[in-house]
C-alpha cells in the first residue's frame, strides 16, 4: 500500500514547499524509510534550536546542533563573547560546552589556562563517570591539548563494564571518536553490535530503545562518527539502518533542545558517512499522468531532503495493475534543475494504476534505495452512440429510438407505460485514444422533480463493452412507488481515473403506473416514529377439566380401595395374630410416619430434607421390622 | 369355541378358588385393586387429556410399579416356588417388599409435583 499526502508544488519558489510524504509497505523488496526530515521539518528543527540561549549547555545545543544542519547561529560573535562569559575554567562541564561550541564557531577561540590541562586530564581515570570523561577527552582534543588515548581507553572500558547502561555505552562510542587512530578501539567498536541487540523491533518498522528517541539519535550517531573514524563498517544491516531511520525521524515536534540535537547529529550522521546513506525517493506533485500531463516528477534526497549529488534513476519495471502486464522495463530518469523526470505517456499506457519499481544507483553507499510506487494514468472520457427507445414488450422493435448526443438533451420527452419499457444504449470510449472504458460508475439517475423521489440504476457493459440499460415499467414500480409523471433522466459516470466525471441531463421520461397507490410521502414519515408498543403476553396456563369432571374420577380412583377392604374381609384377612411387642408397634408407627413423611414431602419439603427425615424413621422402622419379622419367623417355624 | 373357553374358564375359577391358600388370594385381591386404580387412571388420562403429565405419569407408573412389586412378593411367598428362593424366607420377602415400596413412592412423590 501506498499513501500519496500532497500539500503544495513549485520547487522554484522556496517559500512555497512541497511536501510529500510517501510511504511503502514491505513487499517482495526490502524496508524503505516512512519518515524522514521534509525540508520544513529542518526549519522547524533548525527554528528550536535557534531559540536564545541562557546557558553554557543550551549555548552548545543551540550552536553544535545548526552547525551540524549546515546554519549558523544569529549572531556568532555574540555567541562566542557568551562562551567566553560563561565558562568556568575549573568545571569539566563548563569547559567541555564552552570548547566544543567555539570549535563550531569560525575564530572563536577559547582561553586555556594552566590549570584546565590538570583538571582534564585528571577527569580521565576509572572514577569518573564516562559522561565525564567524554567530556573531559572532548574539551581536551578540541583546545588542542595532548591526551593519552590508551590510558583513555583502559579507563572506557573499565567503566562500560560498571556502567552498563545504552546512554553510558553510547558516549563511551563518541568518546572513541575523539582518539587517535592507532589506539585500540576494537574492543570499544564490538560495543556497537551489542548495543544493537539491545534495541527494541516495533511491528518491523521502527527500532528504538526503551530510553527513547535521544538516546537512539545519539547511538546512531555515535555508531557512524566511530564507524567513519575507525574505517570500519557499522554491523547494522540495511533494514535495521532504515528501522532506525524510522525511529529518530517520526517525531516532529520536539520537547526540548537536547533531544533536537541529537536529532540534527543524528540526520548528519547518516546523511554523510562512509558507510550507510539512507534514500528517499518521492514524487512532487500527484503521481499522476495524462495526455495533458505527461511527465512524472520524482525527487531523489536523503534524510535531510537534500538533493543527492551522484544518484541516477532508473524504472525497473513499471506492471499495469489491472492486467499485470510490464509496460515498461528499464527505463532511466532524466535530471533536470534537480528533479528526475520520466515522460511516461509516451509509452502510451492505458487509463489505471502502474506499479513502478524504481532503482537509485551512483552511490555504494545508499541504502533502501529500491523503491514501489503507484502511478495512476487518467484520462477523460466520452459517451458516444446515446440511443433512447420506447421497446413495446410484445414485439422488441423499437417504436421511437433517438439518438442523442452530448451534452445536449433530447428534443421531446419519452413515455413509457406499464406495456412498455425503456432501453437506453451507448458506449464509453477514451476521449484520447478511442479505448472503450468501463469506469466504476455508471449510473442512470431518475429525479420526480415533484415529489422528489430519486431512483438511481446501474447500467451494465455487455461483452463487447456496449451499455444497455433498460426499465421494465411493470417490474420496477415498487421502486417508484407506482408514482407516474415526469421524471429526469441524468446518466452520472465516474471513476477514479477520468478527469472528466459526467453528469448529462439526457431526457425527460414519462412513465405511467396501473395502480396507483396512496402518496408515499407518509411512508417516509412514519419510518422514523415511534413503533407501538408491544404487550407481553404472559404464558396461558393450560386449559383445565371443569372441577366437576376431576373430581368425580378422583372418587371413581379412591373406589377401588373400599372394593379391597371388602374383598379382604371376605377372604378373612384380620389382624387377630398381631402381638403387641414393642418392636412390632414401632415398626407399625415407624411405616406410618414414613407414609405420612411422603405426603409432607408432597406439600412441604424438598428432597435432601425427605431424605433426611427418611434415614432417621427409615432406619428405625427398619430395626423394628427386623425384629418384629424374626419373631414372627421364629413363631412360624415353631408352630409347622 | 366359546365352550371351551368358558369351560376353561369355569375349570380356572374352581382350581383357584379351591388350591390357592388365603395368604396368597389375599395378596391377590391387593392385586386386583391395584390394577384397577391404574386402569381408572389410565382412562381418565384417555378421556379429559393428559394436563397434568407429569402427576398423571407418577400416579400410573406407581400403580405399575407396586403391581411388580406384588407380583414379586407372591411368587417368592408361594410355598410351591420354595424350591427357587431357598435363601429368602417369606418375612425377608416382606421386608423386601417394603423397602422396594419406599423407595418407590419416594421417587413418585418427587415427580407428583
Amino acid at each position: 500500500m501506498i499513501y500519496l499526502y500532497i500539500i503544495g508544488v513549485d520547487m522554484a519558489q522556496p517559500r512555497v514547499f512541497c511536501l510529500v510524504l510517501l510511504t511503502v509497505a514491505l513487499g517482495a523488496q526490502a524496508l524503505t524509510p516512512s519518515h524522514h526530515l521534509s525540508l520544513s521539518d529542518v526549519d522547524r528543527l533548525k527554528g528550536l534550536l535557534s531559540q536564545p540561549f541562557t546557558d553554557l549547555a543550551s549555548a552548545y545545543y543551540s550552536i553544535v546542533g545548526l552547525s551540524k544542519l549546515g546554519a549558523s547561529v544569529a549572531d556568532e560573535n555574540d555567541a562566542c563573547q557568551f562562551l567566553k562569559a560563561q565558562l568556568d575554567p575549573m568545571s569539566v562541564d563548563s569547559l567541555f560546552f564552552a570548547a566544543e561550541a567555539s570549535q563550531a564557531i569560525a575564530d572563536c577561540e577559547m582561553p586555556v589556562f594552566n590549570e584546565t590541562r590538570d583538571i582534564l586530564l585528571a577527569a580521565v581515570s576509572e572514577d569518573s563517570t564516562v559522561t565525564q570523561i567524554f567530556r573531559a577527552v572532548s574539551a581536551l582534543s578540541s583546545l588542542g591539548l595532548p591526551l593519552a588515548s590508551q590510558e583513555v581507553v583502559a579507563a572506557l572500558v573499565a567503566r562500560i563494564a560498571k556502567e552498563d547502561n545504552v546512554l553510558a555505552i553510547t558516549t563511551a562510542l563518541q568518546t572513541a571518536t575523539r582518539l587517535s587512530q592507532q589506539a585500540e578501539l576494537g574492543g570499544i567498536l564490538e560495543e556497537i553490535e551489542d548495543l544493537a541487540a539491545r534495541l527494541d523491533d516495533l511491528g518491523g518498522v521502527y527500532l528504538q530503545f526503551e530510553e527513547g528517541l535521544e538516546a537512539t539519535a545519539l547511538f546512531v550517531t555515535a555508531a557512524y562518527t566511530l564507524s567513519d573514524h575507525a574505517d570500519t563498517e557499522p554491523p547494522l544491516k540495511e533494514d535495521q539502518v532504515i528501522q532506525l531511520v524510522n525511529s529518530v525521524f517520526s517525531k516532529k515536534s520536539w520537547d526540548s533542545r537536547s533531544e533536537a540535537f541529537s536529532v540534527a547529529c543524528a540526520a548528519a550522521a547518516l546523511s554523510s558517512n562512509r558507510f550507510h546513506v539512507p534514500v528517499i525517493v518521492s514524487t512532487q506533485g500527484p503521481a499522476t499522468v495524462s495526455h495533458s500531463q505527461p511527465i512524472l516528477h520524482l525527487l531523489v534526497t536523503d534524510i535531510l531532503s537534500n538533493p543527492l549529488a551522484s544518484a541516477n534513476l532508473l524504472v525497473e519495471s513499471a506492471q499495469a495493475v489491472a492486467s499485470k502486464s510490464v509496460v515498461l522495463s528499464q527505463a532511466p530518469f532524466s535530471l533536470r534543475n534537480g528533479i528526475f523526470e520520466l515522460n511516461f505517456m509516451a509509452s502510451q499506457p492505458a487509463s489505471g494504476y502502474y506499479q513502478f519499481t524504481v532503482a537509485v544507483t551512483g552511490d555504494s553507499r545508499l541504502v533502501a534505495n529500491q523503491v514501489e510506487l503507484k502511478v495512476k494514468v487518467s484520462t477523460e472520457v466520452a459517451v458516444t452512440n446515446m440511443d433512447l427507445s420506447v421497446v413495446d414488450k410484445d414485439q422488441s422493435i423499437g417504436t421511437k429510438t433517438s439518438r442523442v448526443d452530448y451534452p445536449f438533451k433530447a428534443k421531446g420527452s419519452f413515455t413509457a407505460d406499464s406495456h412498455q419499457n425503456f432501453a437506453m444504449n451507448f458506449q464509453l470510449v477514451d476521449a484520447n485514444t478511442g479505448v472503450e472504458l468501463t469506469p466504476h460508475q455508471t449510473f442512470v439517475r431518475f429525479h420526480n422533480q415533484k415529489t422528489g423521489q430519486e431512483v438511481v440504476f446501474v447500467a451494465e457493459p455487455d461483452s463487447k463493452n456496449l451499455y444497455k440499460f433498460e426499465l421494465d415499467t411493470a417490474e420496477r414500480k415498487s421502486e417508484f412507488d407506482s408514482m407516474s409523471g415526469t421524471y429526469v433522466l441524468h446518466l452520472i459516470v465516474g471513476d477514479a481515473t477520468l478527469e472528466n466525471p459526467i453528469l448529462w441531463n439526457v431526457a425527460d421520461v414519462v412513465l405511467k403506473f396501473l395502480d396507483e397507490e396512496a402518496p408515499a410521502a407518509i411512508q417516509s414519515k412514519t419510518l422514523y416514529m415511534p413503533k407501538p408498543d408491544i404487550q407481553h403476553l404472559f404464558r396461558e396456563p393450560e386449559k383445565k377439566p371443569p372441577t366437576v369432571v376431576s373430581n368425580t374420577f378422583t372418587a371413581l380412583v379412591l373406589s377401588p380401595f373400599l372394593l379391597l377392604l371388602i374383598l379382604w374381609f371376605k377372604l378373612g384377612a384380620n389382624i387377630s395374630n398381631f402381638s403387641l411387642s414393642p418392636s412390632s408397634v414401632l415398626f407399625h408407627v415407624g411405616h406410618a410416619c414414613m407414609l405420612g413423611l411422603m405426603y409432607v414431602y408432597w406439600t412441604h419439603l424438598n428432597m435432601f430434607q425427605t431424605l433426611k427425615y427418611l434415614a432417621i424413621i427409615g432406619s428405625l422402622t427398619f430395626l423394628a421390622g427386623n425384629r418384629m419379622l424374626a419373631q414372627k419367623a421364629v413363631k412360624r417355624l415353631a408352630s409347622k | 369355541m366359546s365352550n371351551s373357553v368358558i369351560s376353561v374358564i369355569s375349570r380356572f375359577l374352581e382350581e383357584y378358588t379351591t388350591k390357592t391358600s388365603n395368604k396368597l388370594k389375599v395378596v391377590d385381591a391387593y392385586l386386583f385393586y391395584i390394577l384397577l386404580t391404574g386402569a381408572l387412571q389410565f382412562l381418565y388420562c384417555l378421556l379429559v387429556g393428559t394436563f397434568p403429565f407429569n402427576s398423571f405419569l407418577a400416579g400410573f407408573i406407581l400403580c405399575v410399579g407396586a403391581f411388580i412389586l406384588g407380583v414379586c412378593l407372591r411368587i417368592q411367598i408361594n410355598p410351591d416356588n420354595k424350591g427357587d428362593f431357598l435363601s429368602i424366607s417369606q418375612e425377608r420377602a416382606f421386608a423386601d417388599f417394603l423397602l422396594a415400596h419406599t423407595v418407590l413412592h419416594l421417587v413418585v412423590i418427587n415427580f407428583i409435583g
